[in-house]
């Protein structure tokens, strides 16, 4: 099997799982179709540049603006797990804001309730 | 201003012919101004033939500003963690909305800002139907350090490049919101950067914004207790941040 094809084959279920957690985010209502659209765009871009890495860099290499070696074993594990960082990186970000926002509402909520009965 | 002949625009309360309004003042540590700060708005505020009510946030303040402003007769929010002025603001936001007031006007605790300015807000945006009415410290320049010119108009241009808004004061601490802004304008931003978030979603929200002048009132203690050009480093650092948080959905 090709290197650049099991590159292709490990990061495209998470690249395929955040376009389908941006549609779903935007099918319910939680986010704007103008971030829903910027989302699927990046996830896009990252799996086209994946799956175009093997004729980008025979077309390098060919033009002489490359000397890199091929793609490694190595290379693939790397890549992956930068994938899968972000990935994460990005869900965690986003969990997280919904709690700060939530602590946010909460204690707004509570300092209001609280001063009414001083 | 004979309350009949007020124009009350659309987005109020019809419920009553007398505006309520809630004046909010967020408070960090400001024991040393704030009595004078609610005495001199309580002198004004006479000639306002509105209902009117003071609001101190207190921001978990480690000194007595809570104390000395519930002494001067006015509603005092206590925070339970310092959440920063724009957490305190929202708190306040939140407390007029919830109360039924139809005009909120929200202004710093350092003394900066005059009294009259916040009648001349009230009147203003009564009269214009703006939604959010700014009030600018740079219209006019008077008795503001360089520094602190660069500073603001640097932010302004800042929030101009990542948000498209056009304001001359993006940092100004005082603002009129109408009871439309107070229903829908949410912001997520914490510290002082929630100024000029506060406005990009206004713009969001197509609320109506605009700007009046108003003059600064800078005394030692305002000038120590006011943001350095370096905070407003931060300030950009943050808004960066939320830009590109954004995008990500």
């Amino acid at each position: 099997m090709s290197r650049y094809f099991l590159l292709l084959l490990l990061t495209s279920p998470f690249i395929l799982l955040s376009i389908l957690s941006a549609l779903t985010k935007y099918k319910l209502g939680r986010s704007t179709k103008k971030h829903f659209v910027i989302q699927v765009v990046i996830w896009l871009l990252i799996f086209i540049g994946l799956a175009s890495a093997e004729s980008i860099y025979i077309w390098l290499f060919q033009h002489k603006l490359t000397q890199t070696e091929p793609l490694s074993l190595f290379d693939v594990i790397q890549i992956t797990a930068i994938i899968i960082v972000f990935y994460v990186a990005n869900r965690s970000r986003s969990k997280i804001e919904i709690l700060e926002k939530r602590v946010q509402d909460l204690h707004q909520e509570l300092s209001i309730r609280l001063s009414v009965k001083k | 201003m004979d309350i009949d002949n007020v124009n009350i625009n659309n987005n109020m309360s019809t419920k009553q012919s007398t505006p309520k309004i809630c004046i909010i003042i967020p408070a960090y540590n400001e024991s040393a101004v704030i009595g004078s700060v609610i005495m001199s708005l309580m002198n004004e505020l006479k000639i306002l033939k509105y209902l009117t009510s003071i609001v101190v946030v207190n921001d978990s303040s480690q000194d007595d500003t809570s104390i000395i402003a519930r002494n001067s007769g006015v509603y005092v929010i206590d925070h339970i963690l310092n959440s920063g002025a724009g957490g305190a603001t929202a708190t306040g936001l939140s407390y007029a909305e919830q109360n039924g007031f139809d005009i909120a006007v929200t202004m710093d605790a350092d003394g900066q800002h005059s009294a009259s300015d916040v009648v001349k807000g009230v009147e203003e945006i009564i009269k214009r139907g703006d939604d959010l009415l700014i009030g600018s410290r740079l219209i006019k320049k008077k008795g503001m350090s360089k520094a602190k010119i660069i500073g603001n108009k640097g932010l302004s241009i800042i929030t101009y490049m990542l948000f498209g808004i056009n304001s001359t004061d993006s940092q100004s601490g005082l603002r009129v919101f109408s009871r439309r802004a107070l229903e829908s304008l949410r912001w997520k931003t914490s510290g002082y950067e929630f100024c000029s978030e506060m406005l990009w979603r206004a713009k969001q929200l197509n609320l109506q914004i605009s700007e009046y002048s108003i003059e600064t009132i800078y005394t030692d203690y305002s000038k120590s207790k006011g943001q350095n050009n370096w905070n407003g480093i931060n300030i950009v650092k943050n808004l960066v941040k939320r830009r590109i948080a954004e995008l990500m959905g």
